[in-house]
């Protein structure tokens, strides 16, 4: 009969079962990267007009309809652009004027995002609100703000600003943030100009479009926590 | 247990994490019971040295 061992006060056993853990895990986590490096890679406008969905779509979805709809498939609200299919897929079809055009290039569209982004970081909007997961909740969160029902044709914002479309409202509210009264916490003038305003919109527009699981869930449901009603 | 795929994407990690309990399931299966394996063989080999 062969002695009584212990495995469990061996070092090869410890040893081995933490090179396999973390190897395994290290090859797993490199996959993971550069699977999701190919998921959030942006799309381009070839694919939009040939309605290829893609999680970020490209830059001249700012010439679209985007709304934000529950999808039954898969149990959450995702952004449909250009009109449902009626399966809560895009179309790709329904064009919607941004500043009086729905024709941006994607140069154009690109040029307005990127001077967008760069103003978002200038003008430290995480500090106070959320992108995309990213940031403070001490504002509302910005992810899907430009689907907030609020800014909506009859909603209160264009009545507040004294606009008739969803994206001057908004830039008149950025460029002049403290003259309207919106939340207890109310939002700082941070010296956005007329052109920096026009590619903050863009930037949230295109940022509604993002497919993002459903992040935040029940937009523009709860009353008093995301759109302020 | 075992959701359909309905990510906009499909991919590997899209399957493995439809739910908590499928992520479970997974890490398990792949990363827990070769542990099993490499208990058995040093056991085997501790007990082939003390012999």
């Amino acid at each position: 009969m062969a002695n009584k061992v212990s495995v469990w006060t061996d070092n090869r056993f410890w040893q081995r079962s933490a090179a396999w853990v973390t190897g395994f895990a290290a090859v797993l986590l490199i996959w993971l990267t550069f699977d999701t490096s190919a998921q959030i890679s942006m799309g381009t406008d070839a694919d939009l007009q040939n309605g290829v969905t893609k999680r970020v779509p490209g830059p001249t979805v700012i010439n679209y309809k985007i709304t934000y709809e529950m999808s039954a498939k898969r149990g959450h609200e995702v952004p449909i652009i250009g009109g449902n299919d009626g399966s809560g897929m895009s179309l790709f079809q329904e064009k919607e004027k941004f500043f009086g055009r729905d024709d941006y290039s994607e140069e154009e569209a690109g040029a307005l995002l990127h001077l967008g982004k760069l103003g978002s970081q200038t003008k430290n909007c995480m500090n106070c609100h959320t992108l995309l997961g990213n940031g403070a909740y001490y504002a509302p969160d910005l992810t899907k703000s430009w689907l907030d029902p609020a800014w909506q044709d009859g909603g209160t914002m264009q009545a507040m600003t004294g606009k008739s479309t969803k994206e001057e409202a908004m830039a008149e509210f950025l460029q002049h943030p403290s003259t309207y009264p919106t939340h207890a916490r109310m939002m700082p003038d941070l010296g956005i100009t007329a052109e920096e305003a026009k590619g903050l919109v863009a930037f949230l527009k295109h940022m509604s479009s993002i497919d993002t699981n459903g992040f935040p869930r029940n937009f523009g449901k709860i009353q008093g926590a995301v759109n302020g009603k | 247990m075992f959701e359909p795929m309905t990510d906009v994407i499909p991919s590997f990690f899209a399957w493995i994490n439809q739910g908590p309990l499928t992520l479970t399931l997974f890490l398990h299966s792949i990363i827990i019971l070769p542990m099993f394996w490499i208990y058995r063989q040093e056991k085997t080999r501790l007990e082939n040295e003390s012999k």
